[in-house]
């Protein structure tokens, strides 16, 4: 079966800097995770791959078009771009709706549609507040619902549970497959590998711009257990959890941080697990953002180039 | 590698596409930073009026320039050339025209437009045609303010003025329409828009103008000359401007000549928007 998205010798530069260096590859139909470090060339992929973007050199095909300059694939792709951007003033249904009669279909179409989105995302009860309102996890779904509610075959979603709680990183991961399962076509990106490894065991890896690896790439997976995992917990009792983490072997050190506690834990599958549990719990108030910094798959990439 | 065919799906046309961005820009500029600006700039001529209104009521003598009587509509022709075409209309065209693409490039909102089945002109063309509509629905309600108001001194007739009214609403329009053509292209090719259209409005255009010959054919100011109605009170400063300027083509040349301007300019602000790369940064 032809891929999904065709890299052939891809280039991207700007001016002087690389941003993607003769990448060649081929996606296939399914969920497929894009992981690398913050300036690795993700972005840019993502760019080309949605044509915001005009390759240097080679060419690229998705869906089996050339995506530059060929608004008619629009009606096939949905993305969710990384970027925090908004109509602020407009509500989360006014937005999505607005953006879906772009895709050509007529007002009570566009509305009925935006409204399966949000509700898909699980944001129905807030789909009448103004997005300024909303919390970062909530912008993150409505982004996902203007991305999915055209119904294309392609999702395309650049870093989509950044920031995200975890509950609502739990919903998120579980809409992904979901939507997979349905029969639709996920690229997603991200610099955490659990959360890629979450939604799917079929990975691009990229680094300074060009793929490293690609495909089932779980012997991988083993490289992050050596390296300690940092993970910054924005939370409304902060020291009551640090209180719960320091009762587990697996969490290496804690520090706290302008209304954040910052856990390094060597086991992150089993801290986020319980980190889930504990905000689905609210044992310890409210958990209100989950980040992770890229210097831990940097780690794994320094480990890897040098091997 | 040989091209693959592209794509057959429907997409909607150019000016379905454009009036869709047009109803969602519309209201994003209605209540935006920059028309807190605009209703400031347009509040300027209407406190005019509203002081040269009071002084006329207490002193009931008219006003006078070099000793002769000058009427309400001469000097509401004044303001109308001089405050809305020669400065207030510019204005709007430069920091609306320059910042149509800009300011989703800048807020970072372009992702979501340009990864929908649309032209990108269309974006364009639509957010040209809500900054038409914005400026016009703002200006308009301000200069028929200025005419109430500066008419009837030294006994003018609204009755009688107002023909000239709606002729001026239709030059503010043209001109509103032209400028904000002008400067999208601007806004489009150059990476500093807002400075070169300052410079083009109230540098280049105001210098060139006074000097003969065929430079001043590059200019919008040119053609709208062309569409003053009012007569002007003699010896003022503003008819001996208008002496030097007083060059000018024929009605129906300016129309044609801003027309082509438009759509001259409107066209290749719309190439560039489709063939550029805009990179947002992170």
């Amino acid at each position: 079966m032809a891929g999904l998205v065709v890299a052939d010798h891809l280039s991207k530069w700007y001016g002087q800097v690389i941003g993607l260096n003769d990448v060649s590859v081929t996606v296939p139909p399914g969920i497929t995770g894009l992981l690398g470090p913050n300036g690795a060339g993700k972005s840019t992929f993502m760019k080309l791959i949605t044509g915001q973007l005009k390759p240097s050199k080679g060419d690229i095909t998705v869906l089996g078009e050339p995506i530059w300059q060929n608004p008619g694939l629009y009606n096939r792709i949905g993305f969710c771009p990384e970027q925090d951007a908004f109509y602020d003033r407009m509500t989360g249904l006014e937005w999505v709706t607005a953006l879906v009669r772009l895709n050509g279909v007529t007002d009570t179409e566009a509305a009925a549609m935006a409204a399966k989105a949000i509700d898909d995302v699980e944001l129905t009860e807030a789909a009448g507040k103004k997005i300024g309102a909303y919390s970062k996890g909530m912008r993150q779904r409505i982004k996902m619902a203007q991305a999915l509610a055209h119904n294309p075959e392609l999702l395309i979603l650049d870093e989509p549970l950044s920031g995200m709680d975890p509950i609502a990183r739990r919903k998120s991961i579980r809409m992904i497959k979901d939507w997979g399962r349905a029969g639709k076509s996920v690229i997603v990106s991200s610099h955490i590998l659990h959360e890629i490894e979450s939604m799917t065991a079929n990975i691009l890896l990229i680094n300074q711009g060009r793929i490293l690896a690609e495909g089932n790439v779980h012997q991988i997976r083993d490289l992050i257990d050596e390296h300690p995992h940092t993970v910054h917990i924005k939370a409304d009792q902060t020291r009551a959890l640090a209180r719960e983490f320091l009762g587990h072997d697996d969490v290496l050190s804690l520090k706290f941080e302008d209304g954040a506690v910052v856990v390094q834990t060597a086991k992150p599958d089993a801290f986020y697990a319980r980190l889930t549990d504990l905000a689905a719990s609210g044992a310890h108030g409210a958990i209100h953002e989950v980040t992770s910094p890229d210097d831990n798959l940097q780690a794994v990439f320094q480990y890897l180039v040098k091997s | 590698m040989s091209q693959p065919a592209r794509s057959a799906a429907t997409t909607p046309g150019m000016l379905p596409s454009a009036m869709r961005i047009f109803d969602l820009s519309l209201g994003q500029m209605l209540w935006s930073r920059r028309s807190v600006f605009l209703g400031v700039l347009l509040g300027g001529p209407v406190l005019l009026a509203v002081v040269l209104r009071i002084v006329d009521t207490l002193h009931a003598s008219g006003f006078k320039i070099n000793g002769a009587a000058v009427g309400g509509s001469a000097i509401f022709g004044m303001m109308v050339w001089l405050l809305f075409i020669r400065f207030i209309v510019p204005v709007l065209g430069v920091f609306y025209g320059t910042s149509l693409i800009a300011d989703e490039v800048d807020d970072k909102t372009i992702t979501y437009l340009f990864t929908r089945p649309i032209p990108r002109s269309a974006i364009l063309l639509g957010k040209y045609l809500a900054y038409l509509a914005c400026t016009v629905l703002l200006v308009l309600p301000s200069v028929m303010l200025v005419f109430f108001l500066i008419v009837p001194t030294g006994g003018g007739s609204i009755g009688e003025a107002f023909p000239s009214l709606l002729a001026d609403l239709g030059m503010l329009a043209v001109g509103l329409a032209s400028y904000g053509a002008v400067f999208a292209l601007v806004g489009t090719w150059l990476k500093r828009p807002l400075v070169v259209g300052l410079v083009f409005a109230f540098g280049w255009e105001p210098a060139v103008l006074l000097f003969p010959g065929y430079l001043k054919r590059l200019t919008v100011a040119y053609y709208m000359q062309a569409l003053v109605t009012h007569e002007m009170p003699q010896d003022s400063a503003v008819s001996v401007l208008l002496q030097v300027f007083h060059e000018v083509p024929s009605v129906t040349t300016s129309l044609l000549c801003l027309a082509a301007i438009i759509t001259l300019t409107l066209w290749l602000a719309g190439r560039a928007v489709e063939q550029r790369e805009y990179v947002l940064e992170q």
